[in-house]
């Protein structure tokens, strides 16, 4: 059970000069399920098609099993593409039913029709979508294709299934059907699953174990309130303008294109906005409340969604509640730059 | 006025009562111009698709030359495939001017470069990701790319149609390397032009109207292969 499907060993791939992937040791066990984590662009997509073997690295080596298959050439490798596949994160289905669409895999490995039918059936089955063989790929929604291609992938029985945002592009019923899919997946054909994500949550939700990837590297642990944007000087002063168009006054020498984390630990929650030495305030409203232990972490809306942690003395002692508006407030130090 | 009339009139007598010189004349077309277009498909859809997924050398240069190509005047195809297979030509001692076969010759130049252009742009026009799906899927290199072509397959059906409608319909290269010799290597169009000067109406309008519902049937398929393209 505890042998390694994947090794990677000192990874790197480059675009353009800059480089995209630099990942120094990486193992897969056989039989769990791993999330990839980070935010666009932090190598999550890269990653999976170098495993996959439809994209070189440019340095390292990469191991499926004990066997090396770092830049072989597509048919010296057939016989290992053909134990693992990907579903992409837009799937493209060929322009024919449902039932050519996943067939198309055991057409490609000369299994006969009769087995053909029965498997597609069963991966069918797995996906939720029994009744669909007939169908015109062409006239699904967006979450039944999304289904229809897992099917695809499943109906091969890979060892590994790769699975790009599997989530991204669907709606929020599609996403939890797809979610009990990939746990289906797990408890009945013990497949690997490798699947990156963008939410969090949904990582913890259903991997065994979790990595994370930010500009390319491995980082141990997932920041809170990771943000992509960029660093911009105004009258002297660098700011971090984020997608939404919030502003933070940080400290950084650099501008340009940027990561930053703030700790949820040093944000302190008011009612009132107060005169301090701290150069960020932001009035927000409450969207969240977990409790934690001795702690409570909230979800705080200012336009972006921060999470802010604070104890339970505060937590009672203010009289928060979902809802309430407050004030976000944090020194410029504490937003913290990758 | 009554000539044409007159013409008309016979010309359906001819058709209805099928007569022989008539549907041998279509028949020898028709088996000159499917056999150009089936070999310049064997050569156009090839050379299309790898003008489309390939990078090499002057790959620019290829795509303009093919697109000029396209204009091709059938008559110079006709005097350079003349000059080929005439009995002074390189190709001379195989006594082929004047035979089905430089027809056939000169049909297929006519029909490559519009195969390969238009399944050019019909396979450019696909998805980037079929081929990485059929990929992850397991496929072979030579796999992924029949998808690449399956997935194009109406736009490159409709390619070798528009191909068949050109060289059916051209009369240059035809009458230049066939010779218009009755019962060998006369077919639709150089009988027209030979007919209407020898004043047998009845007999042009006849292969006139055939060669018409030929290319309306043509556009009817080309039309319905395209409205299947999603």
């Amino acid at each position: 059970m505890d042998k390694l499907i994947f090794k990677v060993r000192n990874i790197k791939k480059v675009y353009n000069n800059k480089i995209v992937l630099d990942v120094h040791n990486l193992n897969f066990q056989e039989g769990k399920i791993y999330a990839i984590v980070g935010p666009n662009g932090s190598g999550k997509t890269t990653l999976l098609n170098i495993l996959n073997l439809l994209e070189k690295a440019d340095e390292g080596q990469i191991f499926f099993y004990d066997q090396e298959i770092t830049n072989k050439s597509n048919s010296d490798i057939l016989e290992i593409r053909r134990r693992i596949t990907l579903v992409n994160q837009n799937p493209f289905l060929f322009n024919s039913t449902v039932y050519d669409n996943i067939a198309y895999g055991l057409k490609i490995r000369s299994i006969s029709p009769k087995v053909q039918k029965s498997k597609i059936r069963s991966a069918l089955n797995i996906v939720g979508l029994s009744d669909f063989e007939d169908r015109k790929a062409n006239q699904l929604s967006g979450g039944e294709a999304q289904r229809v291609v897992i099917a695809r992938a499943l109906v091969i029985e890979p060892e590994v299934l790769f699975l790009d945002e599997p989530t991204a592009n669907i709606d929020q019923k599609h996403i939890d059907v797809v979610e009990r899919i990939i746990k289906k997946i797990k408890e009945e054909i013990k497949t690997t699953v490798i699947f990156s994500t963008h939410d969090l949550s949904q990582a913890y939700r259903l991997a065994d174990e979790v990595i994370s990837l930010l500009d390319g590297k491995i980082i141990k642990q997932v920041p809170e309130n990771l943000l992509q944007g960029e660093i911009v000087e105004e009258n002297g002063l660098k700011r971090f303008k984020t997608m939404g168009n919030i502003k933070f006054a940080i400290v950084s020498k650099k501008v340009g294109l940027a990561y930053i984390s703030i700790d949820p630990r040093d944000i302190i929650l008011s009612y009132e906005q107060f005169q301090s030495s701290a150069r960020n305030s932001f009035l927000g409203k409450i969207t969240k409340i977990i409790e934690q232990n001795h702690l409570v972490k909230l979800e705080i809306d200012i336009s972006i969604p921060l999470v802010v942690i604070i104890t339970r003395e505060s937590f009672f002692e203010m009289n928060l509640n979902l809802g309430s508006k407050v004030y976000l407030t944090f020194k410029a130090s504490a937003v913290k730059l990758y | 006025m009554d000539f044409i009339i007159e013409g008309i009139r016979k010309a359906f007598h001819l058709i209805f009562t099928l007569d022989s010189e008539i549907f041998s004349i279509v028949l020898l077309s028709l088996r000159v111009s499917l056999t150009a277009v089936i070999l310049a498909s064997l050569l156009g859809v090839y050379l299309g698709f790898l003008m489309a997924v390939k990078d090499y050398w002057g790959k620019r240069f290829s795509v303009a030359l093919v697109n000029t190509l396209l204009a091709l005047p059938t008559v110079v195809i006709g005097l350079i495939v003349y000059s080929l297979v005439s009995r002074r030509g390189p190709l001379g001692i195989f006594g082929l001017l004047y035979t089905p076969s430089a027809m056939i010759i000169g049909q297929f130049i006519l029909a490559v470069p519009i195969i390969i252009a238009l399944t050019h742009s019909a396979v450019q026009g696909i998805d980037k990701r079929v081929r990485n799906t059929a990929l992850t899927l397991g496929a072979t290199e030579a796999q992924s790319a029949w998808m690449v072509i399956k997935e194009a397959r109406y736009a490159v059906l409709a390619a070798v149609i528009t191909g068949f409608g050109r060289v059916i319909a051209e009369v240059g290269a035809a009458m230049m390397l066939g010779g218009n010799i009755k019962g060998s290597t006369r077919v639709m169009t150089t009988a027209i032009a030979l007919e209407s000067t020898k004043g047998e109406f009845g007999f042009a309008i006849a292969l006139g109207i055939i060669l018409l519902f030929v290319a309306f049937s043509i556009n009817i398929l080309l039309h319905y292969f395209q409205s299947k393209r999603v």
